[in-house]
C-alpha cells in the first residue's frame, strides 16, 4: 500500500515538473500524436485494400490496434523508469544511489520517470477502441468491460516484464537493443493486428514467448463476439494472466541480475 | 563503543579489455581493488580516509553503505552485515557522493526531500523538526522550490547532504563532499559537518583528497594504498614523518650573483624572488642562511613547511603508490 502511494506520490511531482515547459511538453505531445496518427493511418488503408483479413473486419483489427496502443503506451507512460530510463542509470552509476535506500530496487525505477508525452498515442488507442467497438456492434456488458481492464493491465505486466530483459542484459553489461526492441516494439507493431493472421513462427513467438496473444488478442476476440480458435468464453479471462506470469518470471530474473550486480561492482 | 568492525575485507573485479583483432573472446584481467583491509571506528568518531585514485577507497565505501559484496572478509556496522542486510542496513546510514546526485534533477529540492521522507518512511513530526532545522543550518530556506538542476555545485552540495540526513542517520559516508567547491563553500560545509557529529553523534568517514577536509574534520585517518592499508593514526604525526621540507621565498637588494647552494636544494626564480626548497633535517637552516647572506644583503624571506599536498604526495612516493 505504502508502495503505491510513494509511486503516486513520485509520479505526480514528475509530472509536475515536467509541465513546468509547457511549450515543450505541448509539441513533443504534438509530435507523439502525428507518430501514433501514423500508425493507425497505416490499419486504415490495409483495412481500405483487402475489406478483411481472415475474419476480421476493419472494427475488429481498430479494437485490435486500440488494446496493443493503450496497453504499450500506458506501459511507457507510467512505467518510463523501465521502458527508457534504466540502461542509463546502470551507465551512469545512478543505480548505485538506489541500492542505498530501504526500498526495492524496481520500486525506485519505477518511481524514477514518467512520460506524459505518450498521453497522445493513449488517446489514439482510446479513440481506435471506440471506434473499433462502434464499427464491429459490440454490445458492452460488465464481463466484457472487466475482460478489457483486466487484460490492459495484465498487459502492462507483460510489457513492463519485456522491458526488463533489457534491463538484465544492462546488468550484464550487454549491449542489446536490437534483441530485446524485436520484442518489446517489434511485438507492439505485430500484435497491433491479430495472431492469427501470421505465419506459425511468429505465433509460437508471441503467443508462448512474449504472450501478447493470450494476453491481448484472446480477451479481445471474446469482446467483439469472434472467439480465437473458437474458445470458450471463459479463457478470456483466464489466458491474459500468462502476462502476469511472464512478469514474474522476468521479474525473478532481473533479482539475479541485481545480485550480480552487487557481487561485480562497476 | 565499537560501532563498525571490519576484518580482511577483500574484492577483486574482473575487468574486460577491449577485444583484440582476431580474437573471438575479450581477454580479462583481474584488479584487485582490496587486499585484506581491517580497521574498527567507534561510535560518533571522524574518520578521514585518503589514498591515491584506485586505492580502494570507493570499494571501501560501496562494501560498507551494501551496493557491493565483498569475496572475503566481514564486516559489522551497528550489528548488521552491510551486504546480507542491505535494507535494515540502510535505512541508517546517510551517503553523500560529490560527484553524484542522489536528489531528483528536475525536481524541486523541497519536493525531494518530501520524496525522500516516504522512501525512509520518516514519520511527519520527526521530519517537519529534522528537515527545519538542516535546511537553516544549511542555508537552504530560499532555494527549497528550485529545481536541483538550477543549483550552483555549492548549493546542490548543501541540498545533497540535507537529503542525506532528513532520516537521522547514525552513520554518514562522506565521498568526496568538497570537491568542486569555492572556498567559502568548503568552510561552510566542513563547519556544519563538525557541529553536526558534535550535536547529533553521527559517525563519519570522510573520503577526499582535499587534506584540508581532513585536518579540520577528522582526528583519525586511515591511508589505503594498492587495496591495502597502510596507515592509520593522527594526521599530524603522519605528517611530520614526511614534514622534513621547507620552502623559503627572499629578495636581495640588487642584482648578485647567486650563491651556489648543496646539490640537493631545489632553487627556482620568479622575477626578482628566489625560491630555495631544502630538507631543513639534512642541511640545517642556518647553513643554508649563511650562504644566501654572503651573495649580498638581502631585503626581505620567508620560510614555510612544504604544503601538505607535496606531503602527501612524497608519503605516496615513500608507499610506491
Amino acid at each position: 500500500m505504502d508502495t503505491l502511494k510513494l509511486y503516486w506520490k513520485s509520479m505526480g511531482i514528475l509530472m509536475k515538473s515536467q509541465l513546468q515547459y509547457p511549450a515543450s511538453f505541448v509539441m513533443q505531445t504534438i509530435a507523439q500524436l502525428v507518430m501514433e496518427g501514423g500508425e493507425l493511418l497505416a490499419v486504415i488503408l490495409i483495412v481500405d485494400r483487402f475489406d478483411s483479413l481472415n475474419q476480421w473486419m476493419p472494427g475488429d483489427l481498430y479494437f485490435f490496434f486500440g488494446m496493443m496502443s493503450v496497453t504499450f503506451y500506458l506501459t511507457e507512460f507510467l512505467g518510463r523508469g523501465v521502458t527508457g530510463a534504466f540502461p542509463s542509470m546502470v551507465r551512469s552509476g545512478q543505480l548505485d544511489t538506489l541500492l542505498l535506500r530501504p526500498r526495492g530496487v524496481l520500486t525506485q525505477v519505477l518511481c524514477s520517470a514518467i512520460d506524459p508525452r505518450r498521453v497522445a498515442c493513449i488517446a489514439v488507442g482510446t479513440a481506435a477502441l471506440i471506434l473499433g467497438s462502434k464499427m464491429a456492434g459490440v454490445e458492452w456488458t460488465l464481463l466484457k468491460a472487466l475482460a478489457l481492464s483486466e487484460s490492459i493491465l495484465l498487459g502492462v505486466m507483460l510489457v513492463l516484464g519485456l522491458f526488463l530483459i533489457e534491463a538484465v542484459l544492462c546488468i550484464h553489461s550487454v549491449k542489446s537493443v536490437e534483441l530485446t526492441n524485436a520484442l518489446t516494439y517489434g511485438g507492439r507493431s505485430a500484435c497491433q493486428y491479430p495472431i492469427d493472421i501470421f505465419p506459425r513462427p511468429l505465433r509460437v513467438l508471441f503467443t508462448v514467448v512474449a504472450p501478447f496473444a493470450l494476453t491481448l488478442h484472446v480477451p479481445a476476440a471474446y469482446i467483439l463476439g469472434k472467439p480465437l480458435y473458437g474458445w470458450p468464453a471463459w479463457t478470456a479471462f483466464v489466458t491474459p494472466l500468462a502476462g502476469a506470469a511472464a512478469f514474474w518470471i522476468l521479474y525473478a530474473v532481473f533479482q539475479k541480475a541485481m545480485k550480480f550486480y552487487r557481487s561485480t561492482g562497476n | 563503543m565499537r560501532y563498525i568492525t571490519v576484518e580482511n575485507l577483500a574484492k577483486t573485479f574482473t575487468v574486460r579489455k577491449k577485444r583484440e583483432k582476431g580474437r573471438l573472446l575479450r581477454e580479462k584481467t583481474e584488479v584487485q581493488a582490496l587486499r585484506g583491509v581491517s580497521f574498527s571506528i567507534e561510535r560518533g568518531e571522524l574518520v578521514g580516509c585518503i589514498g591515491p585514485n584506485g586505492a580502494g577507497k570507493s570499494t571501501t565505501v560501496k562494501i560498507l553503505s551494501g551496493i557491493l559484496t565483498p569475496d572475503g572478509g566481514m564486516a559489522d556496522v551497528g550489528g548488521l552485515t552491510p551486504w546480507k542486510d542491505r535494507r535494515k542496513h540502510v535505512r541508517r546510514i546517510g551517503v553523500v557522493f560529490g560527484q553524484r546526485t542522489q536528489l531528483w534533477w528536475d525536481v524541486p529540492i523541497a519536493d525531494s526531500f518530501s520524496l525522500l521522507k516516504d522512501i525512509y518512511r520518516v514519520p511527519d513530526a520527526d521530519f517537519r523538526r529534522r528537515r527545519d532545522e538542516l535546511t537553516e543550518a544549511l542555508n537552504l530556506g530560499d532555494l527549497l522550490r528550485t529545481p536541483l538542476r538550477l543549483l550552483s555545485l555549492g548549493q546542490r552540495m548543501r541540498s545533497e547532504l540535507c537529503g542525506s540526513l532528513l532520516h537521522g542517520p547514525e552513520l554518514l559516508f562522506l565521498d568526496e563532499p568538497t570537491i568542486g567547491l569555492d572556498a567559502v563553500s568548503k568552510l561552510a560545509l566542513r563547519d556544519f559537518l563538525k557541529r553536526e557529529n558534535e550535536k547529533s553523534g553521527t559517525t563519519v568517514l570522510l573520503t577526499t583528497h582535499d587534506m584540508e577536509d581532513i585536518a579540520a574534520l577528522c582526528p583519525r585517518v586511515m591511508v589505503l594504498g594498492h587495496g591495502s592499508k597502510l596507515y592509520d593514526g593522527a594526521l599530524p604525526a603522519l605528517l611530520s614523518r614526511y614534514d622534513t621540507q621547507r620552502v623559503m621565498t627572499l629578495r636581495y637588494d640588487g642584482d648578485v650573483d647567486f650563491p651556489a647552494l648543496p646539490e640537493d636544494c631545489q632553487v627556482s626564480r620568479e622575477g626578482d624572488a628566489f625560491r630555495v626548497v631544502y630538507d631543513h633535517e639534512r642541511i640545517p637552516t642556518a647553513h643554508i642562511m649563511s650562504l644566501l647572506q654572503s651573495a649580498g644583503p638581502i631585503r626581505e624571506w620567508t620560510a614555510q613547511p612544504q604544503n601538505v599536498d607535496h606531503l602527501i604526495a612524497a608519503m605516496y612516493r615513500e608507499m610506491d603508490l
